[in-house]
């Protein structure tokens, strides 16, 4: 039974799931508890104790089902759907984002940026080369999100960037995920300017290897 | 409420699965430490020496967090640990109300996301020290037979001294009792074979709980939208009420939720947000199944209520102080 458990953890840590799910910080305490329980597993074999007390029936049915779903099934998030239930998150960050060159500025990069300096006019025309999925709203077209995580999926908030898409195309999907092109600009909204991404170019992209912002 | 679509099933599926891959390292330190505290001590004489009475008691208890970080899975292993080692009552509930926020990471996480709110680095340990002294009192009111789960109790009744303890309550098999318990005298040292044996067990106990637990946890918070609990937020009194359910419902680690917090620190009353770093390491959905091992229902109801009491009256006195 830990074996069972050890061997989760490790598989986890060495399929890259831990990605979908914890902050990086966290994933070397992982593959530590996975090895501890492996390792107590082997020294229960070779110290068995001679109680041989039975183990609760129930315990070890929710434990053993539990292992058995995770190794099956792995985690397959929808991220807008997440991101729907939840406020925007504060991606904090130092402020020093503006001396990136445009072009190179991530999505979280320019979501700081923007909470820093509003005004829309300062940024209007530059040019914007950032990925991400797209996060469906109820009264909004859908805008180009990342998720933010600071322990584990359960804490994950959505950051995003809205977006005028190209007319040609039909809008993207939920969840897709996009590579935009395009240029700052100032639209109304709700009373007041705001930035959106004039998408150019819209191209999608595999989901990244790790689709959670630290 | 509609029925959860696929999508949202799948996204449950996938929050479940990091509360509890992020949960099992904590827990698993946490037996660690119990396990190690059993090998070395396993008369548990220094715990004996702890101060007994409510107050010394249980501020002993709370401080033991700075030597024993962990947080709140970690930790309920820890204050089993001790009450089975004979520790006084009033130091195990203080280590076990207030350890989960009285220790350097939470602090130092609580001060990395908040610098520029240092009534919160204060008023936090401080709100959580308030908290386990009121309801380490109230649980001290209940006799320990009622308070404590039988298990538990059987193995404590094992190390008190015998002035303590009737023969009949001891159930060491000579005189009454239904003998269920298995024959370790806990006056040698236990046995690499036994104590392995043991650490795995609980550990495996804990865990299965802490399945059920974050299953609760990771439904409830995928299919309530957690606008609900933020719309409330300028409402001096029913703000802090929901960002105690949300507290309640999110079941992050204490070492991580200040970074949590920092998400929606705008958007509620000082006292709501103060409120949600105090419930989360004392009772959430996750850790309330764990301390089914530690305490019977009707105590677990007192300390429920208790801990909810006493942080709604936390907040409240900090918006009106505030606002």
């Amino acid at each position: 039974m830990l074996a069972t458990w050890g061997v989760v953890l490790l598989q986890a840590w060495a399929s890259g799931r831990l990605h979908l799910l914890l902050q990086p910080d966290f994933h070397g305490l992982v593959l530590a508890a996975g090895l501890l329980l492996l390792l107590l597993a082997l020294a229960g074999l070779r110290w068995p104790s001679g109680a041989g007390r039975r183990r609760p029936g129930s315990a070890v049915a929710v434990l053993l089902g539990t292992a058995a779903l995770m190794l099956a099934l792995p985690p397959r998030p929808s991220l807008s759907t997440l991101a729907a239930n939840r406020g925007a998150a504060d991606p904090g960050g130092d402020g020093l984002t503006f001396l990136l060159p445009p072009e190179q500025r991530t999505l979280t990069d320019w979501v700081r940026l923007l909470r820093q300096q509003p005004d829309p006019q300062l940024w209007q025309g530059e040019p914007v080369r950032v990925s991400g999925f797209v996060l469906t709203q109820p009264d909004e077209a859908p805008s180009l999100a990342r998720m933010m995580v600071r322990c584990c999926l359960a804490d994950a908030t959505p950051i995003s960037l809205p977006v005028r898409w190209p007319a040609t195309a039909p809008l993207p999907p939920a969840d897709r995920w996009l590579a935009v092109d395009g240029v700052m600009g100032v639209e109304r909204h709700r009373g007041g300017d705001r930035s959106i991404v004039l998408a150019r170019q819209v191209r999608p992209i595999p989901e990244p290897a790790r689709p959670l912002e630290p | 409420m509609t029925a959860p679509s696929a999508g949202q099933l799948a996204t449950a599926w996938a929050v479940f699965q990091g509360l509890l891959v992020e949960a099992l390292p904590f827990l698993l330190i946490g037996v660690a430490i119990a396990s190690l505290a059993r090998a070395w001590d396993p008369r548990g004489r220094w715990l004996q020496r702890l101060p007994t009475g409510g107050v010394p008691g249980a501020l002993s208890g709370a401080l033991l967090g700075f030597a024993l970080p962990a947080c709140e899975c970690g930790n309920v292993p820890v204050a089993r640990r001790l009450l089975a080692a004979g520790a006084p009552l009033a130091t195990a509930f203080g280590f076990l109300f207030a350890a989960p926020v009285l220790n350097p990471i939470v602090l130092l996480a609580t001060w990395a996301a908040f610098p520029d709110r240092p009534w919160l680095l204060l008023l936090r340990p401080l709100g959580s020290l308030l908290i386990a002294l009121a309801v380490t009192a109230l649980l001290l009111l209940l006799p320990e037979g009622e308070l404590l789960a039988p298990e538990l109790l059987a193995e404590r009744r094992l190390v008190q001294p015998l002035g303590q303890v009737g023969l009949l309550e001891r159930r060491s098999g000579l005189v009454g009792g239904a003998g269920n318990l298995p024959a370790p005298t806990p006056f040698r040292r236990p046995a690499l074979a036994e104590l392995l044996d043991h650490g795995s067990r609980e550990f495996l106990e804990l865990a299965a709980l802490l399945v059920l637990g974050s299953a609760v946890a990771a439904l409830l918070q995928t299919l309530i939208p957690r606008d609900l609990f933020l719309t409330l937020g300028q409402a001096p009194t029913l703000s802090v009420l929901s960002l105690m359910l949300l507290a309640l419902v999110v079941s992050v680690c204490s070492s991580v939720d200040a970074f949590l917090a920092l998400g929606f620190a705008g958007q509620v009353t000082p006292g709501a947000l103060l409120a949600f770093l105090l419930l989360g390491p004392v009772i959430d959905l996750k850790s309330l199944s764990l301390y089914g091992r530690i305490l019977r229902p009707r105590a677990l109801a007192v300390t429920l209520v208790a801990v909810s009491l006493a942080v709604l009256l936390i907040g409240q006195w900090l918006n009106l102080a505030l606002l």
